[in-house]
């Protein structure tokens, strides 16, 4: 028995059991979403258990002797009482942890990396007078992102000057989500891309052909 | 379903812009998939140019020489495998063709079995060795925990790889434990993971990074790579096409490519026709006030 | 202890992992590091929690017999055996494997891929240019979708002796206007995040700690 053959035709029926639904929604598609749910499911709650709590707390802490990584499994501990609500309030102290960790690290990373060097990398270019496609290039970026960030600063009417430069901001807005719209068809299109080489390339060659 | 205004004029036919503008969407559907299928299975080999973003990509890896580290981080699950598999395969076909050193991971639980799959197929194709000539240190949950500690220890961060072997064990980490140590870091990517590796990987510790994303995602990279955070990027299939076209090795992106003009060419079309109605009805409204005044006075 | 606790001790660990950013100090850095190693442990934990969750709502379904119960039994079924494969054969090899890349694997892609369908149809109802700012939207959209295929490359024209095609536009389109407009809402969007995570490291921002808090 070739278990690969068998799992391309196995994977070709779900497929078209999840295409039904474009016709109407059905229990094919129904069972298959379920499915998906329960098989999803049980392959994450397996990873997160072999990465997670295997490798990140077992292995350090019980084979390698690393006791520093002991409050990290006391703080897991904690989360699970979150399924009773009595003792809910006792979760918190891990969820305060891991979110209050979280900021500390994000705020200077991120200031230095999406706002500093973002600027940095706006104003030099416009600036130095390097060809004039160049130039012209990096001032349109330069008046975009002024008028983008004076259009996000909403502490005062957008009337006068201001809302003139709002305007501008809200075009070059437009623009860019004109090319996310652009992007997110493409990146769509080309997920059923996929569905269809295998369906129609790489199934038939099961067949021999 | 909700009820459509009767719009049939005095002749009881529905005018035309009407029908232009209410298409059934199961025609749409029937349509779309036709526009994908059909080039599939006659393809058209229409011709494809290399952007800028895709040939410095290319070149960031065809710089490197043979022993060169890099990390390669399948940042993405099933869903988006199919612009992104495309990008992995080829990735690796460079990375093993040119002999470097490839050490795997993911960030994502469902990313080890695309991982072992992609991977293994490639390490076969090119007879390379688990361990020496690549690993695989597989899922650590929480991404930005992650890429953060790397910075301090690779072996810290991933104690074993993903078959359960201590990471001192393995050849290929011997002497590498941090990003000082790794050439290149490739984030093949369909969410904000690229924007991590680069905000943290990159800005906090030097690494050098490329990355390959969903379209969704490419079009957010474009200020990275402006303020070169980032070296070079592939921004969804056609990207994957691009670099398959720079290996010279045809895989799915390339043989996507005229799925891809159909389908988005079709889907300008019926965007044309919507407004093309609208244009009409304004029109027919406008005609129609225009006579009842004209008939009043 | 309930409420002011976690307020106090969030404070403390998110202070610890701003200033280690700032000095060298081997102790800090220490603690930095126990620090990312047991958020992972946190999170994998807390992400098993929310796959027990979804095991439980389907467990009470079943139990009350409720509207649809037979595909919860699926559910279950389907969860059950990937835990019990991954036990017996492990998760390298074997049916837990087989049922990734045969049954999660393609499922996930088409669920996705339904999105083409979904995203034509509402192109075609619902993108209307009814001002200026629509039809700068939209063309926008035309120019990059046709101008990222191959078919973007022969469609053009010629303004003198030089030819510009679509795919050349929509690259200026991309690099110039669209970075313009992504990193003026990326800046924007980041200063607002950092504004959040000051208060939650402050103990003002308390949301996330749920109600009561």
């Amino acid at each position: 028995m070739d278990w690969s053959i068998l799992g391309m035709w196995v994977a070709a029926a779900l497929t078209l059991a999840v295409f039904s639904l474009l016709y109407r929604d059905n229990p094919f598609y129904r069972a298959a979403e379920h499915l998906l749910v329960g098989v999803s499911a049980g392959y994450y709650l397996v990873q997160y258990f072999s990465s997670g709590v295997i490798r990140k707390f077992y292995v350090p802490v019980f084979r390698q002797g690393d006791l520093w990584l002991l409050p990290g499994g006391l703080l897991g501990l904690l989360i699970l009482f979150r399924l009773a609500r009595r003792t809910q309030w006792i979760s918190r102290y891990a969820i305060a942890f891991y979110v209050a960790a979280w900021s500390g690290y994000l705020i200077p990373s991120t200031i230095q990396e999406r706002v500093l060097t973002q600027v940095g990398a706006t104003l030099p270019p416009a600036l130095s007078g390097a060809g004039f496609g160049a130039f012209l290039g990096a001032f349109i970026i330069l008046v975009g992102v002024v008028s983008i960030l004076i259009y996000f600063y909403f502490s005062a009417p957008h009337t006068g000057v201001l809302g003139r430069i709002s305007q501008i901001g809200i075009t070059f807005l437009m623009v860019g989500f004109g090319a996310s719209f652009g992007y997110t068809v493409m990146g769509r299109v080309s997920l059923l891309i996929g569905r269809f080489q295998f369906l129609f390339q790489d199934l038939p060659r099961t067949l021999g052909g | 379903m909700r009820a459509r205004p009767d719009t049939r004029g005095r002749a009881g036919r529905r005018p035309f812009y009407d029908l232009l503008m209410n298409v059934d969407r199961r025609v749409i559907f029937l349509v779309i998939a036709a526009a994908v299928a059909l080039p599939l299975v006659f393809p058209l080999h229409l011709p494809v140019q290399i952007s800028p973003e895709a040939r410095a990509y290319f070149d960031e890896i065809e710089r490197l020489q043979p022993g060169d580290q890099i990390i390669l981080s399948f940042d993405y699950e099933p869903d988006t495998m199919a612009e992104l598999d495309p990008m992995s395969y080829a990735t690796l076909r460079h990375a093993f063709r040119k002999r470097l050193s490839v050490i795997a991971l993911t960030t994502y639980a469902g990313g080890p079995g695309i991982a072992l799959r992609v991977l293994g197929e490639t390490a076969a194709e090119f007879g390379q060795q688990y361990g020496t000539d690549y690993v695989f240190l597989g899922y650590n949950p929480d991404y930005s925990a992650t890429i953060l500690r790397m910075g301090e220890s690779i072996q810290a961060t991933f104690p074993t790889d993903h078959f359960g072997t201590p990471a001192d064990s393995l050849a290929l980490l011997q002497g590498i434990d941090r990003y000082a140590d790794i050439e290149l870091l490739v984030s093949i990517s369909a969410s904000a993971l690229t924007e991590y590796w680069i905000i943290w990987a990159g800005g906090n510790y030097g690494q050098r990074i490329i990355a390959g994303n969903s379209a969704i995602q490419a079009v957010l990279i474009y200020p990275y790579y402006d303020s070169r955070q980032l070296s070079g990027f592939l921004g969804g299939l056609k990207g994957a096409a691009e670099y398959e076209k720079l290996i010279e090795h045809e895989g799915a992106g390339l043989r996507g490519m005229d799925a891809q003009s159909m389908a988005h060419l079709l889907i300008v079309c019926f965007i044309v026709l919507g407004n093309v109605g609208l244009v009409m009805q304004k029109l027919r409204a406008r005609g129609d006030a225009a006579g009842r005044a004209g008939s009043a006075g | 202890m309930r409420k002011t606790g976690p307020v106090v001790f969030g404070f403390l660990v998110g202070m610890l992992m701003l200033i280690q950013y700032f000095t060298p100090n081997p102790w800090i850095q220490a603690r930095y590091n126990n620090v990312l190693d047991w958020k992972q442990v946190v999170f994998g934990i807390t992400l098993m929690l929310g796959v027990l969750s979804l095991v439980l709502f389907h467990w009470r379904k079943i139990e009350q017999r409720q509207k649809g119960w037979g595909y919860s039994v699926i559910t279950i079924a389907g969860l059950i055996f990937m835990i019990a494969a991954a036990v017996w054969r492990g998760q390298n090899a074997g049916p837990y494997l087989w049922m990734f890349d045969h049954v999660q694997s393609p499922m996930q892609s088409t669920m996705f891929a339904l999105l083409a369908f979904y995203v034509a149809s509402a192109s075609y109802r619902a993108f209307r240019a009814r001002g200026f700012h629509a039809a700068l939207l939209l063309t926008a959209g035309v120019i990059v979708m046709l101008g990222r295929v191959p078919l973007g490359e022969m469609l053009g024209f010629h303004a003198g002796e030089r030819y510009y095609s679509l795919a050349t536009i929509s690259d200026w389109v991309l690099n110039y206007p669209n970075v313009a407009a992504k990193r003026g809402v990326l800046i924007g969007v980041q200063l607002g995040i950092v504004a959040t995570a000051i208060k939650i490291i402050l103990g003002i921002e308390r949301t996330y700690l749920g109600k009561g808090a």
